[in-house]
């Protein structure tokens, strides 16, 4: 196909029995160093040897296995990182409460970020890209102008800065038209009659009241003018990805499913650190997905990139096996187990020793702890293979 | 509205025809009800997939080229 090798060197290579990408690294090697066919088929027996041993045997304790090969480097994870790393200047939960929190599947992680791809049109310039920007940064009144309360008219005063309502409405011509337009949503949000002066608002609680006048500053603070409301601050950064350089966009606080109907955005690649969001969005296969990319990349920060990936994706496969993700421990998958003595040794032994008394429950000894805990030796490997002498005799 | 298996992470899906899937279930030697499974309410879910179905999913694998994997539809 697309190697140059010669027909009977491509043949010995295919016809081993492994799997289709290291059928082609073989190939490529022997296309590279252009081997005979005797030799590419000592190769191939050899490297299928190989394979054929590395795999995993049957009643290999996997799971076990697995949680060894990230307990280990996990105990080398800094406890606590906190820093200003990967991304420019965005503050990302790193390391040890990174993946803790991952694989506790906690709600919403400590700093929620998505990682914002633009379409074509919009990823080459800055000037389009800042557009998508204003698209998902939540504005709020702070950032538009200042405020200022008459406390003797009753009235909350906003002096629109110009310059400001022009950046953010690139759009729009006019920036009284603008601040029409943030007049209605605070009439619309505030339920006042606002009174507009060219780029200065007025309006003030329809019965003379100081305390509705302060509280009417206090709401007026939270109202969202354009923007993500949960998207607090966006980074913007030009990065050389496989389409070549790029605007990429960095949101601190996520909204995934909102940010992907943005025009500008590309909802094909844009990608969020909240495994249950992109569940929510994309599906149960694409939350398994994120598990084993957040995963392998909080490791690859910590310098652990030597954790096989199939770890990660073994791990992943459990948390999301009965279609919604399940936290790894007592409240998720621990806590399920079908056996009492596991759980019991687990976590909190009493309470579990204690309801399955009252709930009467059996135990029938079919995983690893109850067995070990009993003094039976394990079903797994060889303590689950049985030997017994075949029936027929042969005589002599 | 946005089309999700468009995404990058979401693999395909498609609905598995009762013929095929007696066939997965006897190559693995289990019940479909010992498939992994995904919610009904699964946005990447086909539209003609029913309660009971499985789906074949194709994902691109990191460890092999397709990793061809099922889940029934519960819920």
């Amino acid at each position: 196909t697309e190697f140059d090798v010669t027909d009977g060197v491509h043949d010995v290579i295919e016809d081993t029995e492994l799997p289709r990408r290291l059928k082609d690294e073989v190939l490529a090697t022997a296309e590279e160093r252009g081997v005979t066919k005797s030799q590419a088929n000592e190769i191939a027996t050899a490297v299928e040897a190989q394979y054929l041993d590395t795999r995993v045997d049957p009643l290999d304790p996997v799971g076990t296995v697995s949680a060894q090969s990230i307990g280990e480097p996990g105990t080398q994870m800094t406890m606590n990182t906190f820093h200003y790393a990967g991304v420019a200047e965005m503050d990302v939960t790193q390391g040890l409460p990174r993946l803790i929190e991952l694989v506790d599947a906690r709600k919403t992680p400590d700093t929620p970020v998505m990682e914002v791809y633009l379409e074509d049109e919009y990823a080459e310039e800055r000037e389009r890209a800042h557009e998508v920007v204003w698209k998902i940064e939540a504005t709020k009144i702070l950032a538009l102008g200042d405020i200022s309360t008459n406390v003797a008219d009753m009235v909350v005063r906003i002096d629109l800065n110009e310059d400001t309502l022009q950046e953010r409405w690139p759009r729009v011509d006019s920036t009284t038209q603008i601040a029409g337009e943030v007049a209605e949503t605070i009439e619309g949000n505030l339920g006042v009659t606002v009174t507009q002066d060219g780029t200065i608002l007025e309006f003030g609680p329809s019965e003379p009241s100081y305390r509705e006048l302060l509280q009417l500053v206090e709401q007026l603070r939270d109202i969202v003018f354009k923007g993500i409301e949960e998207v607090s601050r966006v980074v913007i950064r030009r990065e050389e990805t496989e389409r070549g350089e790029e605007f990429v966009l960095y949101t601190e606080g996520s909204a995934f499913k909102k940010a992907l109907k943005i025009e500008g955005v590309d909802a094909t690649r844009t990608s969020c650190n909240n495994i249950h969001e992109v569940h929510k969005t994309l599906g149960i296969e694409a939350a398994r997905e994120a598990i084993i990319n957040e995963t392998m990349t909080t490791l690859e920060e910590q310098g652990l990139d030597d954790v096989n990936i199939r770890h990660l994706m073994l791990v992943a496969d459990i948390m999301t096996n009965d279609g919604t993700i399940e936290s790894i421990g007592r409240h998720g998958i621990s806590g399920n187990k079908n056996s009492v003595l596991a759980r019991a040794a687990f976590e909190v032994t009493v309470n579990h020793l204690l309801d399955a008394a009252i709930h009467g429950e059996s135990d029938d000894l079919d995983g690893v702890i109850e067995n070990v805990i009993v003094g039976k030796p394990v079903r797994l490997g060889t303590g689950d293979v049985d030997l017994r002498m075949g029936a027929t005799q042969t005589s002599d | 509205m946005v089309d999700v298996s468009q995404h990058e992470l979401v693999p395909e899906h498609t609905v598995l025809d009762e013929e095929t899937l007696d066939g997965v279930l006897a190559d693995y030697d289990i019940d479909r009800t010992e498939l992994p499974k995904i919610k009904y309410k699964d946005p990447a879910l086909p539209d003609n997939a029913e309660i009971g179905d499985v789906v074949e999913i194709v994902r691109d694998s990191r460890t092999t080229d397709e990793a061809v994997v099922y889940r029934l539809v519960i819920e």
